[in-house]
């Protein structure tokens, strides 16, 4: 699974507060699914970009999962603050948030998150976010938008049955 | 002599009505449950792509926060096959005085939420269609329009039904056009 998501987005977070937990839980650490995270910052979510950044130099020191929770669990408050590296701080070490930081300023995360925006824009012709690509049997299903976790409990079990 | 049916404004302005918001209100349901996930087969697509494009909609009702949780559902699960079913009503005309009435204020009650949207601000997608678009002023005009159009078109349905059929024989009170054959 592929999905392509915005930190800004409230979809997005609607989203991962629905299915991430059990998605880990059930099926990515169980080897059934292999998840990947691409970052896709909307032009009009002023500081999705920011938090993208710290995403992805959290990424690089092993925190991803705890910054990506931060991160959607105080949306409202960042969305309106604009204060991403408070919130990133919350979760991180004094020595962690220094190297996060060193990555983002010398842009070294740039080009991982462009390469996300252009896959999304040119193979999969991503409109909205969040759009979950499903790879499986050799077949690739884009699917834009939120989803319960029941439905989707339900379908990836459908798909992993087709083996 | 037989009269042709005369095209009177009350009568053009249900032509119009039902021509225009007929497809709309089709396309608009489809949309909503169809669109943009349109994975169809097999089964399991089928359901997924249904249950996904559904909770998009329940998730652009929610914004507008109008509703509980339970009205949102409710509505998520209900609206875009009631657009399908009356959409369909409404173009062929049949009982038109009810599915018309039941357009006409589903069309209101969209008009009263989108310009309370706009009248607080609300940066949101208005959900009208599967494409994101923006509730600002062309959209609550253009909904406000198709709510007149929308009214006028149940109205004068039920007055029209009042009237006798042009085609219908003339009532024994009339007077004969012919003379009578000595």
């Amino acid at each position: 699974m592929e999905v392509f998501s915005d930190f800004q987005c409230p979809a997005c977070k609607s989203l991962y507060d629905a299915t991430n937990r059990q998605l880990m839980d059930n099926y990515v650490n169980t080897g059934k699914v292999y998840l990947i995270h691409r970052d896709f910052p909307l032009p009009m979510h002023a500081h999705s970009r920011v938090a993208a950044q710290y995403s992805r130099a959290a990424a690089q020191i092993g925190k991803l999962e705890a910054v990506e929770e931060v991160l959607f669990q105080n949306q409202d408050k960042w969305e309106a603050s604009g204060d991403v590296d408070g919130t990133v701080a919350k979760v991180l070490s004094p020595a962690e948030m220094t190297k996060v930081r060193a990555l983002v300023k010398s842009g070294a995360v740039d080009a991982s998150i462009a390469k996300d925006q252009a896959l999304g824009n040119n193979t999969y012709r991503v409109s909205q976010t969040p759009t979950t690509i499903f790879h499986a049997n050799g077949q690739t299903y884009p699917y834009a938008g939120v989803m319960s976790w029941d439905i989707l409990k339900q379908f990836l079990d459908q798909l992993l049955g087709g083996k | 002599m037989m009269q042709s049916s005369p095209l009177n404004f009350r009568r053009a302005v249900i032509w119009l009505g039902r021509l225009i918001l007929g497809p709309v209100f089709i396309y608009a349901g489809y949309s909503k449950a169809f669109l943009p996930n349109s994975h169809f087969w097999p089964w399991f697509f089928l359901k997924f792509s249904l249950s996904t494009n559904i909770a998009n909609f329940a998730f652009q009702v929610d914004a507008f926060k109008l509703l509980p949780p339970w009205g949102v559902q409710f509505v998520a699960h209900t609206l875009p096959f009631t657009e399908i079913v009356l959409g369909f009503l409404v173009l062929i005309g049949w009982q038109l005085r009810i599915f018309g009435t039941m357009l006409a204020a589903i069309m209101v009650g969209f008009s009263v939420v989108v310009t309370r949207a706009y009248l607080l601000h609300m940066n949101i997608n208005c959900g009208c269609f599967a494409t994101p678009q923006p509730i600002n002023m062309e959209k609550v005009m253009e909904d406000a329009a198709m709510a007149v159009l929308a009214v006028l078109m149940a109205v004068f349905a039920m007055i029209e039904a009042r009237k006798p059929h042009p085609w219908s024989a003339p009532s024994a009170a009339a007077p004969a056009t012919m003379p009578a054959t000595k």
